[in-house]
């Protein structure tokens, strides 16, 4: 009998060891703790390594520089796989019990949808880094009081490479395009709000075919002689990352870029380092370019970052980068940290920085940034591998934007 | 949904013979990577649910042996053997362990070795995409044959996997080894008691479909990306012509991966958003209808 | 086995005393983290114990158990999205919608041996997955329901606060694992076993077993449900992940690792994944690695759940 109660004893403890562990409060020490989440593991994980690899630099530059309000800080980084559910988990988990003070929400797009509703019921700051799908900021009913976006989005991105399209279409007389295009909301949304704008500036423009591979599919034939059998003049693709080198490389097989015109807003630095045969003459926007704006400074900062981690930074890296130097320099301005606070110092805000097309980037009252670099030029296959780039207009991305959003009924 | 376009598609030939030539080419590499998963069921009956990981491993070994051989040839073959290789371990250490149990201990274990590996693929080969690159001697234009197109690459690859497909097909039926398997298949025991040493059978058995798995990750590697958790989408799709074709039959699962391929064929065509709900229709139909597959025995 | 009568009372006595322990911790200590993880808890643990009546009771392996979670999370949140419903008729109208998903596609499935009906549950998720992602208009794809849910007051009770959110779940928990236990205890229950062991003896005795397995299937689907309505409350919408492959994997696991003769065994498993997946996370980015590792040591060492591996030491000992 006394064996039995051993036994059980023993389980229980063990059971109540096991259940108590997660939320055995640290010691804490005087640092100062910001909350980084994202996509650390599977298909995808660049996307939150090459995030995390510009904050540890930042981390290091602020701490050097003597932290945020005289305190060192810290970034405390977990990886949500991408899953909503668990994201939303992370944040509650960052600042209920990791003792974060600020968050920064470096996940892709469903998954800061859960984030912004945790911080919601939270009143702590948060930046987004990574989501560029445009309802979270844009849409008043989704927008949070104290959640920014630090990065890309996605109608300026359609305004800006609608514009830079329809001259370059106009100018060789391609009226025939078809899309290829990741099957999921980042694809479908994008490309209709591209197409849209295309259509606005060149009425001419007519879409003979669409594909819409799956998001991480291992092999696009079908869909490529679904295109070539279209005979479209161009193509115009969202796909990236490994889906867009495993589709140039297998559309290089089937000589898909003789047969017509490519443009993709999608050609960065590790989709360059990893095709071995990339075509030239591919329309591509810059998500991250050393060369694009043509400054020291952002020379600097990409040779820094090839020189720490020994790749090259990607269009994540500069975001987070951004959204640490916005928090420094509201820090500073609020001297406070609370989310009403940075709130208010955050809105409006105009930073200096490397990655600005004029050497600054703008946080706009609906919470989100403009200015930032954004610009399309042609590929080459050896570096820069962007060539003549030419800069967007954004007065015409906000002239478009602010008449997309009334369409939207967010205005 | 787009009938109008697959009406069209269907009634030219150019588009006929080019999605169904795209539909083989899917069809036979996907056949590759099956035919390990029916294999080692109809033998062992045994779901290796790492079979996916076998696959991701081949096309690393050989992105990494093309860096070292610079040889797309032994590139493959490095791919293929270390599977191989893989396959006795993983049999040995980890399967045997659980013949008889129940099929959720055996999806335990396998789902421990995928999480395991690609861990251990993001900490080696790190977390971004690779690509392999297509070899110099296949870098040439595509082929014209009856208003299709053929890539000289995709047609060697097709000649691999037909050829596997008759040398298993006529070595399960003629050779010796062959006839020890499927009478392994079918009671394991009485071959067992008649003095096969089934321990090695099992063993070769895991280790043909392993280098199956691997050979099809490194063949397919020059045109596919390279990342961790890859493995995933390539073990569904397998399963599901597994599934389809009759668990552990060659023959079958070479029919219902050419089924699967023209379905995306010409389903990327009339269902662009569509294509995978049509092919697990397909597979709940065939469920139903003959639950024991296309060409399967009924258990 | 078990005299039902006395065995019914003692359950609910333990049954309540755990819910009072529980409910009355936030009023000593409150603690953010801690009611977090009960209220995931809960809806993992129903999630979990609903398959344990298929797999553990009644021998059947089900690969899709996540679409009945994720439908119940769609359409509670659904309607609370878009209609006035109040919360409780809400939830209860989404239980009862995922029950009859449940009948439906069990009246398909339940007559499919072993392996063909794992694989044939494994169909149809993905197939009401794929459905979940394509239908956009409904649904909102692969971003899921975003928005947030209307937290409507019910009883003086707003789920927007945390710790209501917690009492809530911890009761809907305790009350639906008490039915669950029920109904397995019941003498339906026990011919749910005895198919398990013996089903062409079962059916000589004049079961028929069909059936049997379909109200097993269709049970386990509502509770299932009732899980994802739960998960629904907790990330305030609902994702196409709630009803994919590696969620049905989740539940699995959970009931593997706590032990599938057990019935408070998932219960234990899915508490023991949650608290790993959390600490493991915090401490390394190669979660899969440790997990994976876990799993093997588990699964090879103990050869069964933990529970049910204590329950055999147990019973040596007792001898």
């Amino acid at each position: 009998m006394s064996a039995v109660i051993t036994r059980r004893t023993v389980l229980a403890a063990g059971t109540a060891s096991l259940l108590a562990a997660p939320w055995v409060a640290r010691a804490q020490a005087n640092t100062l703790r910001i909350g980084m989440q994202s996509i650390l593991s599977g298909p995808i994980a660049l996307l939150g390594t090459s995030s995390r690899n510009a904050l540890m630099m930042e981390q290091d530059r602020i701490n050097a520089a003597g932290g945020f309000l005289g305190r060192q800080i810290e970034i405390v980084y977990r990886d949500s796989k991408g899953q909503p559910q668990e994201a939303a988990r992370i944040a509650r988990e960052l600042v209920n019990s990791s003792g974060c003070e600020l968050l920064i929400d470096a996940e892709a797009s469903s998954a800061s949808f859960a984030v912004q509703e945790v911080v919601r019921s939270l009143d702590v700051a948060c930046i987004h880094t990574n989501s560029e799908t445009s309802s979270l900021t844009a849409d008043p009913k989704i927008r949070a009081p104290t959640a920014f976006r630090v990065a890309r989005q996605g109608v300026h991105d359609a305004v800006a490479g609608s514009i830079y399209l329809a001259e370059y279409a106009s100018a060789k007389k391609l009226n025939k395009w078809a899309t290829c295009s990741p099957d999921y909301a980042y694809g479908r949304d994008t490309t209709a709000q591209y197409l849209q704008f295309f259509k606005q500036f060149k009425p001419d423009l007519e879409v003979i075919t669409e594909a819409w591979p799956k998001l991480g599919q291992p092999d696009f034939t079908e869909v490529i002689t679904k295109l070539i059998q279209a005979k479209p003049q161009a193509l115009f693709t969202l796909l990236y990352a490994g889906d867009l080198s495993a589709f140039v490389n297998q559309g290089n097989i089937y000589a898909l870029f003789a047969q017509m015109a490519v443009a993709t807003p999608n050609v960065d630095y590790p989709v360059l380092a990893a095709i071995k045969n990339l075509p030239a003459g591919i329309q591509s926007a810059t998500r991250y370019l050393e060369t694009f704006p043509d400054t020291p400074a952002n020379k600097e900062w990409g040779q820094a970052y090839f020189k720490k981690w020994n790749e090259r930074p990607t269009n994540w890296s500069w975001q987070n980068t951004v959204a640490m130097q916005f928090y420094e320099q509201a820090i500073k301005k609020a001297n406070a940290l609370g989310g009403k606070a940075l709130a208010a110092a955050l809105t409006g805000m105009k930073i200096n920085t490397p990655f600005g097309v004029d050497g600054t980037i703008t946080m706009r009252d609906d919470h989100t940034t403009i200015g930032y670099a954004i610009g399309w030029g042609q590929t080459i296959p050896k570096e820069p591998f962007i060539v003549d780039v030419k800069a967007a207009d954004w007065g015409k991305i906000i002239e478009l934007e602010t008449e997309w959003k009334k369409q939207q009924k967010y205005i | 949904m787009d009938l109008h376009a697959l009406g069209a598609c269907l009634t030219t030939s150019a588009c006929v013979v080019t999605q169904t030539t795209s539909g083989l080419i899917v069809g036979m590499l996907l056949f590759l990577v099956a035919a390990g998963v029916t294999l080692i069921f109809g033998v062992l009956k045994i779901v290796n649910f790492a079979h996916g990981t076998f696959y991701m491993l081949g096309g690393y070994v050989a992105y990494t042996a093309l860096g070292v051989t610079d040889s797309y040839m032994l590139a493959v073959l490095a791919g293929a053997l270390s599977m191989a290789l893989f396959g006795v371990v993983f049999e040995r250490a980890l399967i045997s362990r659980v013949y008889g149990s129940n099929v959720l201990m055996q999806l335990l274990i396998c789902y421990a070795v995928v999480l395991i590996f690609d861990d251990l693929v993001k900490i080696v080969w790190g977390p971004e995409f690779h690509a392999m690159g297509m070899p110099q001697a296949f870098q040439v234009p595509p082929l014209f044959i009856a208003g299709g197109v053929v890539p000289p690459f995709y047609a060697v690859l097709i000649g691999i996997a037909a050829l596997i497909a008759i040398v298993l097909g006529v070595g399960l039926s003629t050779t010796r080894l062959g006839k020890t398997v499927r009478a392994a298949a079918i009671n394991a025991q009485m071959v067992s008691a008649l003095g096969v040493n089934t321990t090695l059978l099992f063993a070769i058995v895991f280790a043909v479909g392993g280098g199956l798995a691997g050979l099809a990750g490194a063949l397919a590697a020059p045109v596919r990306s390279l990342s961790p958790g890859m493995g995933f989408s390539v073990l569904i799709e397998s399963f599901i012509v597994t599934v389809i074709g009759g668990m552990g039959s060659i023959a079958g699962a070479l029919a219902s991966a050419l089924l699967i391929g023209l379905v995306r064929g010409f389903g990327t065509i009339g269902f662009p958003q569509f294509t995978d709900g049509l092919i697990y229709i397909v597979m709940i139909a065939i469920l139903l209808l003959r639950p024991q597959g296309l060409f399967g025995r009924r258990l | 086995m078990k005299s039902n009568g006395r065995s019914g009372t003692r359950e609910t006595a333990i049954a309540a005393v755990a819910l009072l322990i529980v409910l009355v911790v936030p009023f000593v200590h409150r603690s953010p983290a801690f009611e977090d993880f009960v209220i995931r808890l809960s809806a993992m643990a129903l999630f979990a114990t609903s398959l344990n009546l298929l797999v553990g009771n009644t021998g059947m392996v089900s690969f899709g158990h996540g679409m009945f979670y994720g439908l119940g999370a769609y359409a509670f949140a659904l309607m609370m999205q878009m209609t006035e419903l109040s919360l409780p008729v809400a939830a209860m109208l989404a239980v009862l919608f995922t029950t009859l998903a449940a009948l439906c596609v069990g009246a398909i499935c339940v007559r499919l041996s072993t392996d063909y009906f794992a694989f044939i549950t494994l169909a149809f998720q993905m197939l009401i997955y794929s459905v979940i992602i394509s239908w956009q208009s409904l649904t909102g794809g692969d971003q899921g329901l975003r928005g947030g849910l209307p937290r409507r007051e019910i009883f003086g009770f707003d789920l927007a606060s945390q710790l209501h959110l917690y009492q809530c779940c911890a009761v809907v928990a305790v009350l639906g694992l008490l039915a669950l236990r029920h109904i397995s205890a019941s003498p339906f229950g026990q011919t749910l076993r005895m198919i398990r062991d013996n089903e062409s003896r079962t059916g000589f005795l004049g079961v028929v077993l069909w059936r049997a397995r379909l109200w097993a299937f269709t049970i386990a689907g509502g509770f299932a449900g009732l899980g994802g309505v739960l998960a629904a409350l907790f990330v305030s919408g609902a994702y196409p992940e709630l009803a994919d492959w590696p969620n049905s994997g989740q539940a699995i696991f959970a009931v593997m690792l706590g032990g599938i003769n057990s019935f408070l065994g998932p219960v234990l498993g899915a508490a023991m994944l949650l608290a790993l997946n959390d600490v493991v996370a915090r401490v390394t980015e190669y979660q899969g690695l440790v997990l994976g590792i876990v799993i093997l040591i588990f699964a090879l060492g103990l050869r069964r759940g933990v529970l049910d591996f204590f329950r055999v030491a147990w019973s040596k000992d007792s001898q």
